[in-house]
Protein backbone atom coordinates (compact mmCIF):
# COMPACT_ATOMS: atom_id res chain seq x y z
CA UNK A 1 0.00 0.00 0.00
CA UNK A 2 2.75 2.39 0.80
CA UNK A 3 4.46 1.94 -2.64
CA UNK A 4 1.03 2.82 -3.96
CA UNK A 5 0.55 5.47 -2.11
CA UNK A 6 4.15 6.66 -3.96
CA UNK A 7 3.27 5.75 -7.27
CA UNK A 8 -0.05 8.28 -6.88
CA UNK A 9 1.81 10.63 -5.41
CA UNK A 10 4.56 10.62 -8.27
CA UNK A 11 1.53 10.46 -10.89
CA UNK A 12 0.07 12.86 -10.05
CA UNK A 13 3.04 15.64 -9.34
CA UNK A 14 4.01 14.99 -12.77
CA UNK A 15 0.42 15.46 -14.03
CA UNK A 16 0.14 18.59 -12.31
CA UNK A 17 3.54 19.97 -13.38
CA UNK A 18 3.36 19.49 -17.14
CA UNK A 19 0.10 21.44 -16.59
CA UNK A 20 0.73 24.28 -14.54
CA UNK A 21 4.65 24.93 -15.61
CA UNK A 22 3.70 25.37 -19.52
CA UNK A 23 1.06 27.37 -18.50
CA UNK A 24 3.44 29.36 -15.79
CA UNK A 25 5.89 29.86 -18.96
CA UNK A 26 3.88 30.23 -21.94
CA UNK A 27 2.16 33.17 -19.51
CA UNK A 28 5.16 34.74 -19.30
CA UNK A 29 6.62 34.26 -22.37
CA UNK A 30 3.64 35.19 -24.61
CA UNK A 31 3.52 38.40 -26.66
CA UNK A 32 0.26 40.17 -27.59
CA UNK A 33 -0.42 40.08 -31.60
CA UNK A 34 -3.39 41.37 -33.67
CA UNK A 35 -4.29 41.25 -36.85
CA UNK A 36 -5.14 44.29 -39.37
CA UNK A 37 -8.96 45.20 -39.73
CA UNK A 38 -9.29 43.65 -43.08
CA UNK A 39 -12.63 44.41 -45.35
CA UNK A 40 -13.39 43.37 -48.84
CA UNK A 41 -13.85 46.87 -50.89
CA UNK A 42 -16.02 47.59 -53.29
CA UNK A 43 -14.53 50.56 -54.78
CA UNK A 44 -10.82 49.29 -54.67
CA UNK A 45 -11.93 45.69 -55.61
CA UNK A 46 -9.47 44.30 -53.46
CA UNK A 47 -8.82 43.78 -49.61
CA UNK A 48 -7.89 46.35 -47.84
CA UNK A 49 -6.10 46.35 -44.12
CA UNK A 50 -5.91 49.16 -41.74
CA UNK A 51 -2.58 50.20 -41.28
CA UNK A 52 -1.71 50.68 -37.58
CA UNK A 53 1.88 51.74 -38.35
CA UNK A 54 2.85 54.45 -36.65
CA UNK A 55 2.76 57.86 -38.45
CA UNK A 56 0.51 57.78 -40.64
CA UNK A 57 -2.97 58.36 -39.42
CA UNK A 58 -5.93 56.72 -40.47
CA UNK A 59 -5.24 54.71 -43.96
CA UNK A 60 -5.86 51.91 -45.44
CA UNK A 61 -3.77 49.69 -47.93
CA UNK A 62 -4.81 47.29 -50.30
CA UNK A 63 -2.78 43.84 -51.10
CA UNK A 64 -0.64 45.32 -53.73
CA UNK A 65 0.24 48.17 -51.15
CA UNK A 66 -1.30 50.82 -52.49
CA UNK A 67 -2.94 53.85 -49.85
CA UNK A 68 -6.08 54.85 -49.41
CA UNK A 69 -8.17 56.81 -46.85
CA UNK A 70 -12.11 56.37 -45.75
CA UNK A 71 -13.33 56.36 -49.06
CA UNK A 72 -11.52 52.66 -49.57
CA UNK A 73 -14.16 51.39 -47.74
CA UNK A 74 -17.12 53.88 -47.76
CA UNK A 75 -20.06 51.30 -46.67
CA UNK A 76 -18.45 50.55 -43.68
CA UNK A 77 -17.52 54.21 -43.08
CA UNK A 78 -20.47 55.88 -44.35
CA UNK A 79 -22.29 58.28 -41.41
CA UNK A 80 -17.93 59.45 -41.39
CA UNK A 81 -18.27 60.06 -45.10
CA UNK A 82 -21.94 61.19 -45.28
CA UNK A 83 -20.73 64.00 -42.60
CA UNK A 84 -17.92 65.24 -44.16
CA UNK A 85 -20.02 65.23 -48.00
CA UNK A 86 -18.09 62.89 -49.41
CA UNK A 87 -20.25 59.92 -49.58
CA UNK A 88 -20.85 59.06 -53.13
CA UNK A 89 -23.76 58.88 -55.19
CA UNK A 90 -22.83 55.79 -56.94
CA UNK A 91 -21.19 52.85 -56.68
CA UNK A 92 -20.67 50.09 -59.41
CA UNK A 93 -23.02 52.21 -61.38
CA UNK A 94 -26.00 51.80 -58.15
CA UNK A 95 -27.20 55.03 -56.74
CA UNK A 96 -27.29 54.50 -53.06
CA UNK A 97 -28.38 56.33 -50.20
CA UNK A 98 -26.72 56.47 -46.12
CA UNK A 99 -30.39 54.68 -44.75
CA UNK A 100 -29.79 51.99 -47.76
CA UNK A 101 -26.43 51.47 -46.64
CA UNK A 102 -27.49 50.98 -42.69
CA UNK A 103 -30.04 48.89 -43.43
CA UNK A 104 -27.95 46.10 -45.30
CA UNK A 105 -25.50 46.30 -42.53
CA UNK A 106 -24.95 43.31 -41.15
CA UNK A 107 -22.26 41.39 -38.57
CA UNK A 108 -22.36 38.23 -37.93
CA UNK A 109 -19.53 35.92 -36.33
CA UNK A 110 -19.52 31.56 -34.33
CA UNK A 111 -17.15 31.16 -32.41
CA UNK A 112 -16.25 27.53 -31.69
CA UNK A 113 -16.81 27.48 -27.53
CA UNK A 114 -20.34 28.75 -28.34
CA UNK A 115 -20.92 25.77 -30.75
CA UNK A 116 -19.18 23.28 -28.50
CA UNK A 117 -21.03 23.98 -25.50
CA UNK A 118 -23.46 21.39 -23.30
CA UNK A 119 -26.46 23.21 -24.17
CA UNK A 120 -29.78 22.77 -22.05
CA UNK A 121 -32.64 21.81 -24.74
CA UNK A 122 -34.65 24.80 -23.59
CA UNK A 123 -35.44 27.90 -26.34
CA UNK A 124 -36.49 31.00 -25.10
CA UNK A 125 -39.88 31.21 -27.62
CA UNK A 126 -40.50 35.50 -28.93
CA UNK A 127 -44.12 36.55 -29.86
CA UNK A 128 -42.73 37.58 -33.43
CA UNK A 129 -45.65 39.88 -34.18
CA UNK A 130 -46.38 41.44 -31.11
CA UNK A 131 -49.57 43.33 -30.09
CA UNK A 132 -47.44 46.91 -29.54
CA UNK A 133 -44.75 46.18 -32.22
CA UNK A 134 -41.98 46.65 -30.14
CA UNK A 135 -40.64 43.14 -29.85
CA UNK A 136 -40.98 41.61 -26.31
CA UNK A 137 -39.10 39.57 -23.89
CA UNK A 138 -39.98 35.79 -24.24
CA UNK A 139 -42.71 34.60 -21.75
CA UNK A 140 -42.52 30.75 -23.39
CA UNK A 141 -40.45 28.37 -24.02
CA UNK A 142 -39.66 25.09 -25.80
CA UNK A 143 -38.62 21.89 -24.87
CA UNK A 144 -36.94 19.49 -27.21
CA UNK A 145 -37.91 15.80 -25.91
CA UNK A 146 -37.85 12.55 -27.55
CA UNK A 147 -40.94 12.24 -29.08
CA UNK A 148 -42.23 15.83 -28.97
CA UNK A 149 -41.43 19.76 -28.96
CA UNK A 150 -43.36 21.36 -25.39
CA UNK A 151 -44.11 24.67 -25.20
CA UNK A 152 -44.65 25.92 -21.14
CA UNK A 153 -44.80 29.27 -20.21
CA UNK A 154 -41.92 30.33 -18.36
CA UNK A 155 -43.64 32.27 -15.44
CA UNK A 156 -45.59 29.44 -14.34
CA UNK A 157 -43.50 26.93 -14.97
CA UNK A 158 -46.97 25.27 -16.59
CA UNK A 159 -47.22 23.09 -20.03
CA UNK A 160 -49.24 25.27 -22.35
CA UNK A 161 -51.28 22.00 -23.27
CA UNK A 162 -52.98 23.59 -26.38
CA UNK A 163 -49.92 25.40 -27.83
CA UNK A 164 -47.43 22.07 -27.61
CA UNK A 165 -50.67 20.03 -29.38
CA UNK A 166 -51.17 22.91 -31.98
CA UNK A 167 -46.88 22.48 -32.63
CA UNK A 168 -47.01 19.20 -32.50
CA UNK A 169 -49.62 18.24 -35.21
CA UNK A 170 -47.89 21.28 -37.44
CA UNK A 171 -44.74 19.17 -37.31
CA UNK A 172 -45.75 16.18 -37.59
CA UNK A 173 -48.48 17.00 -40.49
CA UNK A 174 -45.00 18.07 -41.78
CA UNK A 175 -43.00 14.91 -41.93
CA UNK A 176 -40.54 15.98 -38.97
CA UNK A 177 -38.87 13.00 -37.09
CA UNK A 178 -38.59 13.62 -33.12
CA UNK A 179 -36.43 14.43 -31.49
CA UNK A 180 -35.01 17.69 -33.06
CA UNK A 181 -31.04 17.89 -34.01
CA UNK A 182 -30.43 21.15 -34.38
CA UNK A 183 -32.09 24.57 -33.08
CA UNK A 184 -31.03 28.19 -34.01
CA UNK A 185 -32.39 30.68 -32.61
CA UNK A 186 -31.83 34.84 -31.37
CA UNK A 187 -34.42 35.01 -28.37
CA UNK A 188 -33.56 39.20 -27.83
CA UNK A 189 -35.33 41.97 -28.41
CA UNK A 190 -32.19 43.83 -29.48
CA UNK A 191 -33.28 42.83 -33.38
CA UNK A 192 -34.99 44.12 -36.45
CA UNK A 193 -37.70 41.58 -36.07
CA UNK A 194 -38.20 38.00 -35.15
CA UNK A 195 -38.11 34.63 -37.34
CA UNK A 196 -38.41 32.43 -34.66
CA UNK A 197 -36.08 28.91 -34.90
CA UNK A 198 -34.62 26.71 -37.96
CA UNK A 199 -34.46 23.40 -36.35
CA UNK A 200 -33.15 20.65 -37.85
CA UNK A 201 -35.12 17.19 -37.12
CA UNK A 202 -33.32 13.76 -37.10
CA UNK A 203 -33.38 13.38 -40.19
CA UNK A 204 -31.40 16.68 -41.13
CA UNK A 205 -34.76 18.32 -42.77
CA UNK A 206 -35.04 21.79 -41.93
CA UNK A 207 -38.10 23.43 -40.54
CA UNK A 208 -38.78 27.14 -39.33
CA UNK A 209 -40.82 27.58 -35.95
CA UNK A 210 -42.67 30.77 -35.36
CA UNK A 211 -44.84 31.95 -32.62
CA UNK A 212 -47.49 34.50 -34.77
CA UNK A 213 -50.27 36.35 -32.35
CA UNK A 214 -49.93 33.11 -29.66
CA UNK A 215 -50.28 30.25 -32.71
CA UNK A 216 -47.32 28.03 -33.64
CA UNK A 217 -46.61 28.33 -37.25
CA UNK A 218 -44.14 25.63 -39.05
CA UNK A 219 -43.02 25.80 -42.13
CA UNK A 220 -41.13 22.72 -43.20
CA UNK A 221 -37.85 24.22 -45.77
CA UNK A 222 -38.02 21.60 -48.98
CA UNK A 223 -35.06 22.99 -50.31
CA UNK A 224 -32.98 22.23 -47.51
CA UNK A 225 -33.37 18.93 -46.72
CA UNK A 226 -30.43 16.27 -47.20
CA UNK A 227 -27.47 19.33 -46.58
CA UNK A 228 -26.90 17.50 -42.92
CA UNK A 229 -26.58 20.64 -41.29
CA UNK A 230 -24.27 20.59 -38.38
CA UNK A 231 -24.19 24.82 -37.89
CA UNK A 232 -27.14 27.34 -38.15
CA UNK A 233 -27.55 30.44 -37.94
CA UNK A 234 -31.07 32.84 -37.45
CA UNK A 235 -30.00 36.10 -39.86
CA UNK A 236 -33.16 38.41 -38.56
CA UNK A 237 -31.28 41.09 -40.53
CA UNK A 238 -33.36 44.53 -41.16
CA UNK A 239 -33.00 43.83 -45.21
CA UNK A 240 -34.74 40.35 -44.72
CA UNK A 241 -32.28 39.39 -47.53
CA UNK A 242 -31.44 36.09 -46.22
CA UNK A 243 -33.43 33.99 -43.31
CA UNK A 244 -30.21 31.75 -41.88
CA UNK A 245 -26.88 30.66 -42.76
CA UNK A 246 -26.28 26.81 -42.99
CA UNK A 247 -23.11 24.95 -42.64
CA UNK A 248 -23.38 21.46 -43.69
CA UNK A 249 -21.67 18.34 -42.64
CA UNK A 250 -18.99 18.80 -45.34
CA UNK A 251 -18.83 22.51 -43.65
CA UNK A 252 -19.72 24.02 -46.72
CA UNK A 253 -21.92 27.43 -45.95
CA UNK A 254 -25.20 27.92 -47.34
CA UNK A 255 -27.37 30.86 -47.42
CA UNK A 256 -30.86 30.13 -46.74
CA UNK A 257 -33.28 32.92 -48.46
CA UNK A 258 -36.41 34.32 -47.15
CA UNK A 259 -38.37 32.29 -50.03
CA UNK A 260 -36.93 28.79 -48.46
CA UNK A 261 -34.23 28.35 -51.18
CA UNK A 262 -31.18 27.58 -50.74
CA UNK A 263 -27.33 29.04 -52.23
CA UNK A 264 -24.46 26.98 -51.96
CA UNK A 265 -21.35 29.43 -51.41
CA UNK A 266 -17.68 28.45 -52.12
CA UNK A 267 -16.82 28.95 -48.36
CA UNK A 268 -15.84 26.14 -46.58
CA UNK A 269 -15.25 26.45 -42.65
CA UNK A 270 -16.11 24.04 -38.92
CA UNK A 271 -17.93 25.67 -36.89
CA UNK A 272 -16.51 23.48 -34.25
CA UNK A 273 -12.99 24.25 -34.73
CA UNK A 274 -12.92 28.08 -36.43
CA UNK A 275 -13.94 31.25 -35.54
CA UNK A 276 -15.67 33.42 -38.18
CA UNK A 277 -16.84 36.81 -38.93
CA UNK A 278 -18.63 37.92 -41.62
CA UNK A 279 -19.62 41.71 -41.90
CA UNK A 280 -21.85 42.63 -44.82
CA UNK A 281 -23.03 45.36 -46.63
CA UNK A 282 -25.04 46.63 -49.66
CA UNK A 283 -22.47 44.93 -51.82
CA UNK A 284 -20.28 42.58 -51.04
CA UNK A 285 -19.92 40.07 -47.41
CA UNK A 286 -16.26 39.64 -46.21
CA UNK A 287 -16.01 36.48 -44.30
CA UNK A 288 -13.34 35.56 -42.10
CA UNK A 289 -12.76 31.97 -40.84
CA UNK A 290 -9.55 31.45 -38.17
CA UNK A 291 -7.59 28.67 -36.78
CA UNK A 292 -4.56 28.63 -35.07
CA UNK A 293 -2.91 28.73 -38.57
CA UNK A 294 -3.85 31.65 -39.58
CA UNK A 295 -6.99 33.88 -40.72
CA UNK A 296 -8.70 32.96 -44.33
CA UNK A 297 -10.57 35.82 -46.22
CA UNK A 298 -13.44 35.07 -48.48
CA UNK A 299 -15.50 37.83 -50.47
CA UNK A 300 -18.54 36.92 -51.63
CA UNK A 301 -20.95 38.92 -53.48
CA UNK A 302 -23.85 40.23 -51.70
CA UNK A 303 -26.55 39.48 -54.15
CA UNK A 304 -25.93 36.01 -55.65
CA UNK A 305 -23.26 35.24 -52.93
CA UNK A 306 -20.75 34.41 -55.61
CA UNK A 307 -17.62 33.94 -54.96
CA UNK A 308 -15.23 37.49 -55.69
CA UNK A 309 -11.91 36.65 -54.03
CA UNK A 310 -10.31 35.15 -51.52
CA UNK A 311 -6.93 36.04 -49.16
CA UNK A 312 -4.43 34.27 -46.86
CA UNK A 313 -3.30 35.38 -43.70
CA UNK A 314 -1.16 32.65 -41.84
CA UNK A 315 0.07 33.21 -38.31
CA UNK A 316 3.80 33.77 -37.24
CA UNK A 317 4.81 30.37 -35.37
CA UNK A 318 4.60 30.45 -31.93
CA UNK A 319 6.72 28.91 -29.58
CA UNK A 320 5.49 26.92 -26.84
CA UNK A 321 6.48 24.49 -24.35
CA UNK A 322 3.93 21.42 -25.07
CA UNK A 323 2.11 20.25 -21.75
CA UNK A 324 -1.55 19.07 -20.36
CA UNK A 325 -4.33 21.08 -20.91
CA UNK A 326 -8.01 21.06 -19.37
CA UNK A 327 -9.60 23.94 -21.08
CA UNK A 328 -9.50 24.59 -24.61
CA UNK A 329 -10.15 27.59 -27.04
CA UNK A 330 -12.58 25.86 -29.07
CA UNK A 331 -14.68 23.78 -26.84
CA UNK A 332 -16.42 24.48 -23.32
CA UNK A 333 -15.67 21.26 -21.72
CA UNK A 334 -12.93 20.66 -18.81
CA UNK A 335 -10.98 17.38 -19.40
CA UNK A 336 -7.13 16.88 -20.41
CA UNK A 337 -5.72 16.95 -23.63
CA UNK A 338 -2.08 17.27 -24.84
CA UNK B 1 -15.72 -3.50 17.04
CA UNK B 2 -16.76 -1.91 13.94
CA UNK B 3 -19.48 -0.56 15.85
CA UNK B 4 -17.30 1.28 18.18
CA UNK B 5 -14.92 2.73 16.19
CA UNK B 6 -18.03 4.11 14.15
CA UNK B 7 -19.69 5.56 17.45
CA UNK B 8 -16.38 6.75 18.77
CA UNK B 9 -16.46 8.89 15.17
CA UNK B 10 -19.77 9.76 15.90
CA UNK B 11 -18.70 10.88 19.22
CA UNK B 12 -16.02 13.01 17.53
CA UNK B 13 -18.16 14.57 14.89
CA UNK B 14 -21.49 14.84 15.67
CA UNK B 15 -21.54 18.44 16.88
CA UNK B 16 -18.97 19.58 14.02
CA UNK B 17 -21.77 17.54 11.55
CA UNK B 18 -24.39 19.37 12.83
CA UNK B 19 -22.64 22.56 12.41
CA UNK B 20 -21.87 21.34 8.83
CA UNK B 21 -25.60 20.87 8.17
CA UNK B 22 -26.59 24.21 9.57
CA UNK B 23 -24.33 26.15 7.26
CA UNK B 24 -25.42 24.36 4.57
CA UNK B 25 -28.92 24.57 4.75
CA UNK B 26 -28.42 28.29 5.70
CA UNK B 27 -26.71 28.82 2.83
CA UNK B 28 -29.45 26.83 0.49
CA UNK B 29 -32.22 28.84 2.33
CA UNK B 30 -30.26 32.16 2.05
CA UNK B 31 -29.82 31.09 -1.93
CA UNK B 32 -33.44 30.36 -2.19
CA UNK B 33 -34.82 33.00 -0.68
CA UNK B 34 -32.98 35.61 -3.26
CA UNK B 35 -34.55 33.20 -6.27
CA UNK B 36 -37.71 33.26 -4.80
CA UNK B 37 -37.96 36.98 -4.42
CA UNK B 38 -36.38 37.46 -7.99
CA UNK B 39 -39.29 34.99 -9.36
CA UNK B 40 -41.78 37.28 -6.98
CA UNK B 41 -40.19 40.55 -8.63
CA UNK B 42 -39.45 39.56 -12.01
CA UNK B 43 -41.32 36.38 -12.77
CA UNK B 44 -40.28 33.04 -12.83
CA UNK B 45 -38.86 33.38 -16.39
CA UNK B 46 -36.33 35.18 -15.03
CA UNK B 47 -34.25 32.25 -14.37
CA UNK B 48 -35.38 29.98 -17.34
CA UNK B 49 -33.66 33.12 -19.32
CA UNK B 50 -30.67 33.07 -16.87
CA UNK B 51 -29.89 30.02 -17.05
CA UNK B 52 -30.54 29.36 -20.57
CA UNK B 53 -28.40 32.31 -21.94
CA UNK B 54 -25.60 32.71 -19.46
CA UNK B 55 -23.12 30.71 -17.75
CA UNK B 56 -24.54 29.78 -14.77
CA UNK B 57 -26.54 27.36 -12.22
CA UNK B 58 -28.27 30.25 -9.91
CA UNK B 59 -26.53 28.23 -7.22
CA UNK B 60 -23.29 29.92 -7.59
CA UNK B 61 -23.12 30.57 -3.74
CA UNK B 62 -23.13 27.15 -3.03
CA UNK B 63 -20.07 26.23 -4.89
CA UNK B 64 -16.74 26.30 -2.42
CA UNK B 65 -18.86 24.82 0.99
CA UNK B 66 -18.32 21.21 0.28
CA UNK B 67 -14.42 20.78 -0.33
CA UNK B 68 -14.51 23.50 3.35
CA UNK B 69 -17.29 20.64 4.43
CA UNK B 70 -14.97 18.02 3.38
CA UNK B 71 -11.45 19.26 4.78
CA UNK B 72 -13.22 20.51 8.21
CA UNK B 73 -14.50 17.61 9.22
CA UNK B 74 -11.59 15.15 7.93
CA UNK B 75 -9.65 17.39 10.67
CA UNK B 76 -11.72 17.01 13.11
CA UNK B 77 -11.81 13.39 12.81
CA UNK B 78 -8.05 12.88 12.23
CA UNK B 79 -6.30 16.17 13.76
CA UNK B 80 -6.73 14.91 17.16
CA UNK B 81 -5.74 11.40 16.73
CA UNK B 82 -2.21 12.55 15.73
CA UNK B 83 -2.34 15.52 18.14
CA UNK B 84 -3.20 13.43 21.14
CA UNK B 85 -1.12 10.90 20.07
CA UNK B 86 -3.96 8.72 19.51
CA UNK B 87 -3.52 7.36 16.53
CA UNK B 88 -0.78 5.21 18.04
CA UNK B 89 -3.45 3.40 20.40
CA UNK B 90 -5.72 3.50 17.86
CA UNK B 91 -3.35 1.17 15.62
CA UNK B 92 -2.68 -1.21 18.23
CA UNK B 93 -6.24 -1.92 18.91
CA UNK B 94 -7.34 -6.11 17.90
CA UNK B 95 -8.60 -4.61 14.49
CA UNK B 96 -6.50 -4.73 11.28
CA UNK B 97 -5.04 -1.25 10.18
CA UNK B 98 -5.97 -0.66 7.01
CA UNK B 99 -9.52 -1.75 7.64
CA UNK B 100 -9.41 0.08 10.76
CA UNK B 101 -8.54 3.74 8.50
CA UNK B 102 -10.73 2.60 5.71
CA UNK B 103 -13.53 2.45 8.18
CA UNK B 104 -12.50 5.37 9.96
CA UNK B 105 -12.69 7.79 6.48
CA UNK B 106 -15.63 5.70 5.15
CA UNK B 107 -17.80 7.21 8.32
CA UNK B 108 -17.01 10.80 7.33
CA UNK B 109 -17.36 9.66 3.49
CA UNK B 110 -20.80 8.66 4.00
CA UNK B 111 -21.48 11.61 6.94
CA UNK B 112 -20.77 14.25 3.53
CA UNK B 113 -22.45 12.35 0.95
CA UNK B 114 -25.45 12.11 3.14
CA UNK B 115 -25.21 15.75 4.00
CA UNK B 116 -24.44 16.46 0.29
CA UNK B 117 -27.09 14.26 -1.00
CA UNK B 118 -29.99 16.14 0.83
CA UNK B 119 -28.49 19.44 -0.19
CA UNK B 120 -28.68 18.65 -3.68
CA UNK B 121 -32.53 16.81 -3.62
CA UNK B 122 -33.95 19.87 -1.27
CA UNK B 123 -32.25 22.12 -3.96
CA UNK B 124 -33.71 20.20 -6.60
CA UNK B 125 -37.02 20.14 -5.03
CA UNK B 126 -36.94 23.61 -4.28
CA UNK B 127 -36.41 24.47 -8.09
CA UNK B 128 -38.41 21.88 -9.67
CA UNK B 129 -41.37 24.84 -8.37
CA UNK B 130 -39.93 26.87 -11.03
CA UNK B 131 -37.95 25.47 -13.73
CA UNK B 132 -38.59 22.33 -15.90
CA UNK B 133 -36.94 18.69 -15.12
CA UNK B 134 -34.77 19.37 -18.01
CA UNK B 135 -33.14 22.36 -16.14
CA UNK B 136 -33.16 21.06 -12.71
CA UNK B 137 -31.07 17.90 -14.48
CA UNK B 138 -28.79 20.55 -15.76
CA UNK B 139 -28.13 22.76 -12.31
CA UNK B 140 -27.44 19.02 -10.40
CA UNK B 141 -25.30 17.71 -12.66
CA UNK B 142 -23.27 20.63 -12.93
CA UNK B 143 -23.05 20.46 -8.75
CA UNK B 144 -21.64 17.04 -8.75
CA UNK B 145 -18.11 18.39 -9.40
CA UNK B 146 -18.48 20.26 -6.50
CA UNK B 147 -19.64 17.56 -3.83
CA UNK B 148 -17.19 15.63 -5.49
CA UNK B 149 -14.46 18.27 -4.87
CA UNK B 150 -15.84 17.67 -1.16
CA UNK B 151 -14.82 13.93 -1.25
CA UNK B 152 -11.20 15.30 -2.62
CA UNK B 153 -10.75 17.97 0.15
CA UNK B 154 -11.28 15.25 2.63
CA UNK B 155 -9.60 12.87 1.93
CA UNK B 156 -6.36 14.94 1.02
CA UNK B 157 -7.04 16.51 4.02
CA UNK B 158 -7.18 13.40 6.51
CA UNK B 159 -3.83 12.29 4.47
CA UNK B 160 -2.11 15.33 5.58
CA UNK B 161 -3.12 14.87 9.01
CA UNK B 162 -1.69 11.02 8.74
CA UNK B 163 1.31 11.35 6.90
CA UNK B 164 3.93 12.37 9.14
CA UNK B 165 6.48 14.06 7.36
CA UNK B 166 6.35 17.35 6.96
CA UNK B 167 7.99 17.17 3.35
CA UNK B 168 5.10 15.13 1.83
CA UNK B 169 2.37 17.14 4.37
CA UNK B 170 3.27 19.92 1.73
CA UNK B 171 3.69 17.53 -1.73
CA UNK B 172 0.35 16.26 -0.77
CA UNK B 173 -1.36 20.11 0.00
CA UNK B 174 0.03 21.01 -3.46
CA UNK B 175 -1.62 18.07 -5.19
CA UNK B 176 -4.98 19.05 -3.12
CA UNK B 177 -4.67 22.88 -4.28
CA UNK B 178 -3.97 21.75 -7.50
CA UNK B 179 -7.17 19.19 -8.12
CA UNK B 180 -9.51 21.38 -6.36
CA UNK B 181 -8.07 24.27 -8.78
CA UNK B 182 -9.18 21.36 -11.89
CA UNK B 183 -12.41 21.09 -10.30
CA UNK B 184 -13.25 24.80 -10.17
CA UNK B 185 -11.62 25.73 -13.52
CA UNK B 186 -14.97 26.37 -15.72
CA UNK B 187 -18.09 27.80 -14.66
CA UNK B 188 -19.68 27.09 -18.21
CA UNK B 189 -22.80 24.20 -16.98
CA UNK B 190 -21.48 20.46 -17.50
CA UNK B 191 -18.38 20.99 -18.60
CA UNK B 192 -17.50 18.60 -16.54
CA UNK B 193 -19.85 15.53 -18.01
CA UNK B 194 -17.43 13.88 -19.56
CA UNK B 195 -14.46 14.19 -17.58
CA UNK B 196 -16.14 13.51 -14.60
CA UNK B 197 -16.01 9.84 -14.10
CA UNK B 198 -12.54 9.71 -14.25
CA UNK B 199 -12.42 12.23 -11.80
CA UNK B 200 -14.31 10.39 -9.11
CA UNK B 201 -12.19 7.18 -10.23
CA UNK B 202 -8.98 9.37 -9.35
CA UNK B 203 -10.73 10.76 -5.88
CA UNK B 204 -11.36 7.09 -5.27
CA UNK B 205 -7.82 5.96 -5.73
CA UNK B 206 -6.37 9.14 -3.92
CA UNK B 207 -7.89 6.88 -0.94
CA UNK B 208 -4.61 5.29 -1.04
CA UNK B 209 -2.52 8.11 0.46
CA UNK B 210 -4.19 7.38 3.69
CA UNK B 211 -2.62 3.92 3.71
CA UNK B 212 0.82 5.55 2.50
CA UNK B 213 0.28 7.80 5.54
CA UNK B 214 -0.38 5.08 8.01
CA UNK B 215 2.70 3.10 7.10
CA UNK B 216 4.77 6.23 6.86
CA UNK B 217 3.53 6.38 10.57
CA UNK B 218 3.72 3.43 11.98
CA UNK B 219 7.28 2.90 10.48
CA UNK B 220 8.33 6.24 12.20
CA UNK B 221 9.42 8.76 8.87
CA UNK B 222 9.33 12.05 10.62
CA UNK B 223 10.80 14.35 8.84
Amino acid sequence: MKRLGQIFIIASAAVLLFWALPWLVNLITVKPYGTPFTLYSCTVHDFTMLDKSEGHGFRFLDTKGNVYGDEAQPMFYASILASRGELPDTIEGRPITLAEIERNAVIISSDPQDVNRPAAPVYLLMESVPERLELKDPEDAMVSRKNSIDIYCMDENRLLEDKTAQLNDALKEQGFAYPAKVFAGNPSDRKDHDEGYLVADSEDKIYKIKQVNGTMEVRHLQQADGLHTKWMLITEFENRATLGWLVSAENRLSILREDGSVVPTEVIFDPGSEDMLAVGDLFYYTIKTSTEEGEHFYALRSDDFSLVDTMDRPYPKEWSIPGISFTSGTDASVRPRL
Amino acid sequence: MTKMIIYKEWLKTRWLLLGIAVVLAGFSFYCFLNLSKVVEFRGGGILWGTLVAKDTVLLEILRYLPPVAGAVLALAQFLPEIQQKRLKLTLHLPYPQGRMILLIAAYGLVCLTTLFALQATVSALVLKKWIVAELVSRITVTTLVWYLAGWAAYLFTASICLEPAWGMRVVILLLMAGLLRIMYLSPVPEAYNGFLPWLIIYVLCSAVLLFHGTACFKEGLHA
